[in-house]
């Protein structure tokens, strides 16, 4: 009952948004402002299929491929090298003194900031843009991994040893096992800024991409597909966390209700 | 709980035992300094001293989890390595699985060790049933109250019937009305099974309602002031806490442990 009630306050809300954007468009009248929902709708639509630009275009599905695609190889790429990382920083003391001052300068830049140097290094192509979702998702990972393996408290380990499990076994079972639910909330965390730095680089150097539509309707004053392209990251983002969040609530069963 | 197969209790003997701590803290901060003490096969003996005067070292010691600089340390008749499921720990808090049910939490030692046979699994539903958790079975930790956590744990201790249960203040977490029914459930179990128990505490009263006899730390270093025998008629049960006999038992503790 409370969860009927909880998405029916969601959905009202999202109405609401809905309704007093339709109002204002009404109310201003000019499209290139702000378009009603009725035309970004059509637009997103109409744009599934067709190509923009018309000539040497790809419809809006095919640019959400294009950053799901990139999005998806930079995230598993840095998730699986911070998930080392930080695991090897837990377990070996060397590699922590050595990796924490690297990781302590690198986590507070913006990844944005490295893509004319990323574009510098690997050109406009698929690798340049791989390799910043990579570097922006490398540190957040490798935080929380470290911090999930350092918070699993030594009386779950205990436990463990005294109830006959070996040492591997608990390190496999119990520590890294406890860490699952802190290191799925770094990925998250994660997935969000990949979106912000894959967009950010679609729009400065690509040919592809939601961020290089977005760019392309701006540029011609297209302001539905804008808002359309939109809707499409906002669609793509919350699936993305749909997936991690799922994964949690399989993960921890103190996030289930 | 007849149909149950109770483990042959076994002795524990600890002949001057050291433990120093040098890292974190002060250096060279003596923590246990020359502690020797024997509990027969089937004793309940509680340790008893003020904060910080070693008796959860102790135990650790015991447990397997730290090693003492120098002494004897004997579990049965093997000197003490490292952990082993021949030891039962409980510890201040549950130390549950989060991510198991209560089932799979019972289960964890038998899987671990790869002994997990139907007659395991059988006994591990009659100890559910002796600690009261039929019904939570297949609840997460998070879903049971402070009491079922420690029964929980209690049978995911049991399952692998060991020969000592060693207990670090298990119940100080605990409101006062959890705790006394703790208590009761703690002295019933011990009734049945008579397993031997070491039990860290730093409440006197809880020592002389559980204790056959109560071995009191002096403060650190510590090292054994004294060690009392509760004369206490068994079984024992939450009312004696009010007779006469048991008010000086108290004080006769209270004085060693304060003289």
């Amino acid at each position: 009952m409370r969860d009927v009630r909880r998405i029916g306050t969601g959905a009202a809300a999202l109405g609401l948004a809905l309704a007093v954007w339709e109002l204002a468009a009404l109310a201003i009248g000019d499209s290139v402002t702000l378009p009603t929902v009725t035309e970004t709708v059509h637009t997103l639509a109409k744009y599934l299929t067709h190509t923009y630009p018309e000539v040497q275009g790809k419809t809006l599905v095919e640019d959400a491929l294009i950053s799901t695609g990139r999005i998806v190889a930079g995230f598993v790429l840095g998730t699986a090298a911070g998930l080392v990382l930080g695991a090897a920083m837990a377990g070996i003391r060397i590699v922590r003194e050595l990796a924490d001052p690297l990781i302590g300068v690198l986590r507070p830049l913006p990844p944005i900031a490295f893509i004319p140097l990323l574009v510098v290094w690997f050109g406009i192509g698929e690798t340049s843009k791989i390799a910043l979702i990579f570097f922006g998702v490398l540190p957040i990972v490798t935080i929380a991994t470290l911090g999930a393996l350092d918070a699993v408290p030594d009386g779950l380990l205990h436990a463990s040893r005294s109830l006959g499990a070996s040492p591997l076994r608990t390190m496999v079972h119990v520590r890294l096992r406890a860490a699952v639910p802190g290191v799925i909330t770094g990925m998250r965390i994660a997935m969000g800024g990949a979106w912000t730095s894959i967009i950010a680089a679609e729009m400065i150097a690509a040919t592809g991409g939601v961020g290089f539509l977005i760019l392309q309707a701006g540029n011609y004053l297209q302001t539905p597909l804008i808002f359309a392209g939109i809707a499409w990251i906002a669609v793509l983002g919350l699936l993305f966390d749909g997936l991690l969040r799922l994964l949690l609530r399989f993960a921890d069963p103190t996030v289930r209700r | 709980m007849s149909t149950l197969t109770v483990a042959r209790p076994t002795g524990v003997r600890l002949r001057d035992v050291r433990k120093t701590f040098h890292r974190r803290r002060r250096a060279g901060r003596p923590a246990l300094d020359g502690v020797s003490l024997d509990v027969a096969p089937g004793e309940f003996l509680c340790l008893l001293g003020p904060s910080g005067c070693g008796k959860s070292t102790l135990l650790n010691i015991l447990a397997g989890f730290v090693p003492a600089d120098s002494g004897e340390v004997v579990v049965g008749d093997r000197p003490v390595t490292g952990p082993g499921h021949d030891r039962g720990v409980l510890f201040q808090t549950p130390m549950l699985f989060p991510w198991l049910t209560t089932w799979q939490n019972v289960l964890y030692g038998p899987k671990a060790r790869g002994a997990l046979t139907p007659e395991v699994r059988a006994e591990a539903e009659a100890l559910l049933a002796t600690v009261g958790l039929a019904d939570a079975r297949d609840a997460y930790p998070h879903e049971l109250s402070g009491g079922m956590r420690h029964r929980a744990a209690f049978a995911r201790v049991l399952i692998n019937r060991p020969g000592v249960l060693l207990m670090d203040e298990p119940f100080g977490a605990l409101d006062a009305i959890t705790r006394a029914a703790m208590q009761r459930f703690l002295l019933d179990l011990w009734q049945q099974r008579r397993t031997t128990i070491v039990f860290v505490t730093h409440d006197v009263e809880e020592a002389a309602l559980l204790g056959d006899r109560v071995c009191v730390l002096s403060a650190p270093p510590g090292g054994t002031k004294d060690v009392l025998t509760v004369d206490l008629p068994r079984p024992r049960s939450y009312d004696d806490t009010e007779t006469l006999a048991f008010v000086q038992a108290k004080r006769r503790i209270r004085e060693v442990l304060e003289g």
